[in-house]
């Protein structure tokens, strides 16, 4: 097929909705991304590796990534429950739960951080029947990890809903009668339908994890090398008037969140290619 | 047996949805469940293959109840509408599922997988995914996963409903040839008639939750017992006839008709002839017609449909087209007749052409209620009374007519009744049934105002020589009403001890009766006291119910059953009357 030749579509136009997608791309994304990459360039290449590779910088990676790896990781399994529990079954109150989904996209960030740390503290609602345990969870990375579970929910929900509507009822029924138990039938049928679902997801609360700042700074603690997460070193470089070293880190930042997203993009191009070749 | 189904009952919301189904599926038998959607036939299928519980009654497979058995367990292969393939795994792994399930090994697999393939002649696309496969290969590839486990019944749910008019024929004709091979039980479940006809050795047909007639396809389109299965199964004109001893009456003409019996009766009344719209003859003058001549009409429709061609004619004698059971008012009322190409040629028929119609071939329906009419003082009662809920819902699920007839102050002889007689309850309701009865009405159906549709009927007769008439009365109201049939037994007080055994044995005859001539599922429960006590006692327990009484003599109406007939509290009591010396040996009543 040539490029542009399709069929006629509601929208008319290839050429001016190209022309937007392009523009918008580059004024909100590309540019500033390239003046980003600008900005680390005009420092020297020795100082640029010493920023980025500092032990403070690489204990940030660390966590930043870590904690939203096992933030996104915990949302697919909860999310998916939730998901399957909203979608599978009619409780009273279901709807009011369906729209507590979406609070965490319109809060402010600082609101559900400040919220979670009071919440979370050694005096808190929770923090004070953990504390004795010897389970601290504010100024911890566990803290850290909670708040982007918080702000990754909607995500895995909101995803992964359409697609267990998807998984008729029909199919777990052939299963049963073709003798299959419950777990076998969650295992080889449910699960393989909702799995690029599941991924889209995670990708999503990942993404979203990383680049997350606002509620994670109130119960981090940000403490250098142990709760500081990228985000907040960038800041404080910025504070410092580093802009160079700011944009350093927003690079590496940037390359690493990149790379990662690839991989899970590839990762899902290839289940859906096992799933739905025509659809 | 190879699948044996008694009294299944399921309900939803209290609604029964499944009512009273009785099924036997010989062993390597094509059973085909026919039935509008909503009737219940998918519910029962799955309740077959244990995805559905049931409320009442017992499953048993091989001679192995299996009503509690889970669905994984009970060796079926079933087949969905939209194949419910899983599209995540290859052809083979589809195929495979069951086996990989009972981890069979892999050789063995691969072997019963070709087999398969082979058998409902897909080889070689093992490897496709099924979103590359057409509707008609996913259906097949659907067919082959349901057979892998060597299932010892197959279980099709509307399986060509998905599918184009060509693909469903080539599938169907490789169903039919795999099931024929395998001898393996099969159930399926359709709306479509033809599709019923090209597979089934035995149709069972449904509507509103209860089977109404299973039978061959060939009985159940010639010799239909209902009006139901005489209208789903093809298409036919419902006449109503008069017999007597003499034969067939329609319009003023007598008709030859074939009747599946002799008739044996007593007096003349009125019966529900089919005439199928293939054996209509259409000839322009009397004399040309072979056949017995029914009435003239005038041609309104002619259409082309390939093979056939068919006609819709208007019958112009008033009194003949009265007597057709239309879809709707007298008026709307239509003759369907298909001919075919060289009867076509022979007589080319444009719209407005005035023809001759002759009937090559009549049945007659063993149902007893035939139409109603509503009787009351004056002729604006009656008509006030022909639009009360159940009486208008009756006679549409049962596609009859009410009439009207203003029967003041009952005196002199009326005009030949037709029909169940529909009178309002209230003080002169006794009186005016004993007056129907006694001027030639066999049942009279007493209605308070606003009854709602019965979820239960009870059926009591005061004499054993009234059982048959009343079973078949029973029969033929409640394939049209989605209620519970009691039977009640009365034993009066003091007959106690000795005497317990035969009233029991009354009660089993009746059930039995009730089932093997009428397809009738009856609950029977036995009573000790007074006769109207007790009815009323039961009628009283719940809400919706209704009665049907059968009576020997014309007078109990009026004295013995009186109180069951006033406008307050009110049951519609349908009251079944036959003389006692016509009621044992020669009631019109035939087997269903």
């Amino acid at each position: 097929m040539k490029v542009g030749q399709r069929e006629p579509n509601v929208i008319p136009g290839f050429g001016i909705t190209l022309g937007f997608t392009t523009f918008f791309l580059s004024a909100l994304v590309l540019i500033p991304l390239a003046a980003l990459v600008l900005k680390a360039g005009g420092m020297d290449w020795s100082r640029f590796i010493d920023v980025i590779t500092s032990p403070r910088a690489l204990a940030s990676y660390r966590l930043s990534f870590g904690a939203s790896m096992v933030a996104a990781l915990t949302n697919m399994v909860f999310g998916f429950a939730l998901a399957w529990t909203l979608v599978r079954y009619d409780f009273p109150g279901r709807k009011f739960v369906d729209a507590i989904i979406d609070m965490p996209f319109a809060l402010p960030t600082a609101v559900s951080g400040i919220a979670l740390t009071a919440v979370f503290a050694g005096n808190g609602w929770i923090g004070q029947y953990l504390e004795p345990h010897g389970i601290r969870v504010a100024y911890t990375w566990i803290g850290i990890t909670v708040a982007l579970t918080l702000i990754g929910m909607p995500f895995v929900v909101r995803t992964v809903q359409p697609a267990i509507q998807e998984v008729q009822r029909d199919l777990e029924d052939a299963a049963e009668t073709l003798g299959a138990g419950r777990f076998y039938v969650f295992r080889r049928i449910i699960v393989p339908t909702v799995l690029p679902a599941l991924l889209t997801g995670f990708t999503l609360a990942f993404a979203r994890a990383v680049g997350e700042y606002g509620s994670v700074i109130f119960i981090a603690g940000n403490m250098p090398m142990k709760t500081e997460i990228t985000p907040q070193l960038i800041v404080i470089h910025l504070e410092e008037f580093d802009y160079a070293g700011a944009a350093a880190l927003g690079c590496a930042m940037l390359v690493i969140s990149f790379v990662m997203l690839l991989a899970i993009n590839l990762l899902q191009v290839w289940g859906r290619k096992r799933l739905m070749v025509s659809r | 047996m190879s699948i044996a189904l008694d009294q299944v009952t399921k309900r939803y919301q209290d609604q029964p949805v499944v009512n009273d189904v009785s099924i036997e599926v010989g062993e390597g038998e094509f059973f085909v469940l026919l039935g509008p959607s909503g009737s219940g036939k998918s519910t029962l299928l799955r309740a077959i293959a244990g995805l559905t519980g049931i409320d009442h009654g017992r499953i048993s497979m091989h001679g192995r109840d299996v009503t509690h058995v889970r669905a994984r367990d009970r060796g079926v292969g079933l087949v969905f509408q939209n194949y419910a393939l899983f599209r995540h795994m290859t052809v083979a792994d589809n195929i495979e599922f069951a086996l990989r399930v009972r981890r069979m090994k892999r050789a063995a697999r691969v072997a019963r997988r070709k087999e398969l393939l082979k058998l409902v002649a897909l080889e070689g696309l093992d490897e496709r995914l099924p979103g590359q496969l057409s509707g008609g290969q996913q259906q097949r590839v659907a067919v082959a996963r349901a057979l892998a486990h060597k299932p010892q019944v197959l279980l099709l749910d509307e399986p060509f409903g998905a599918l184009d008019a060509k693909i469903r024929e080539e599938l169907r004709r490789t169903i039919r040839a795999v099931q024929r091979e395998l001898g393996i039980t099969t159930v399926l479940v359709t709306h479509d008639q033809e599709e019923a006809f090209a597979l089934a050795d035995t149709i069972g047909v449904m509507n509103h939750g209860r089977l109404l007639e299973v039978g061959h396809p060939h009985d159940l389109y010639a010799q239909p017992a209902t009006r139901f299965v005489a209208t789903f199964l093809g298409a036919a004109n419902l006449l109503l006839a008069r017999q007597s001893a003499d034969g067939i009456r329609f319009g003023a003409t007598p008709v030859s008709a074939e009747a599946s019996e002799p008739m044996q009766v007593g007096r003349e009344h009125e019966v529900v002839a089919v005439l199928r719209p293939e054996e209509v003859e259409v000839a322009v003058t009397r004399e040309q017609l072979s056949s017995n001549y029914i009435a003239r009409g005038a041609v309104e429709e002619v259409a082309f449909t390939g093979a056939l061609e068919r006609l819709r004619v208007r019958l112009l004698d008033e009194p003949c087209a009265a007597q057709l059971l239309g879809s709707g008012s007298p008026a709307e009322a239509r003759v369907e007749i298909t001919r075919t190409q060289p009867e076509r040629r022979e007589l080319p028929l444009l719209a407005g052409a005035h023809v001759t119609l002759g009937a090559r071939r009549l049945h007659v329906l063993p149902t007893p209620i035939s139409s109603f009419l509503a009787c009351a003082p004056t002729e604006a009662e009656a008509e006030e009374l022909s639009r009360e809920p159940l009486l208008e819902s009756l006679s549409t699920r049962m596609k009859t007519r009410i009439g009207v007839r203003a029967i003041d102050g009952l005196k002199g002889t009326p005009a030949p009744l037709a029909g169940v007689a529909a009178i309002a309850a209230g003080d002169k309701a006794a009186a005016t049934v004993e007056w129907l009865l006694k001027h030639g009405a066999a049942e009279v159906l007493v209605l308070p105002r606003n009854a709602p549709s019965p979820t239960r009927v009870y059926i009591h007769w005061s004499d054993e020589a009234v059982r048959r008439a009343t079973l078949a009365v029973s029969a033929s109201l409640l394939r049209h009403v989605s209620a519970e049939a009691v039977y009640l037994g009365i034993v009066p007080e003091g007959g106690q001890g000795t005497g317990r055994a035969a009233p029991m044995r009354k009660l089993l005859d009746a059930r039995v009766e009730a089932q093997q001539r009428h397809g009738l599922e009856m609950r029977t429960e036995l009573a000790i006291g007074e006769a109207v006590t007790e009815i009323t006692r039961n009628l009283s327990a719940g809400t919706a119910q209704m009665l049907v009484l059968g009576i020997t003599d014309i007078t109990q109406a009026g004295t013995a059953y009186r109180s069951l007939l006033a406008a307050q509290p009110g049951w519609p009591v349908l009251i079944v009357y036959r003389q006692p010396d016509v009621g044992l040996r020669s009631s019109p009543e035939i087997a269903a």
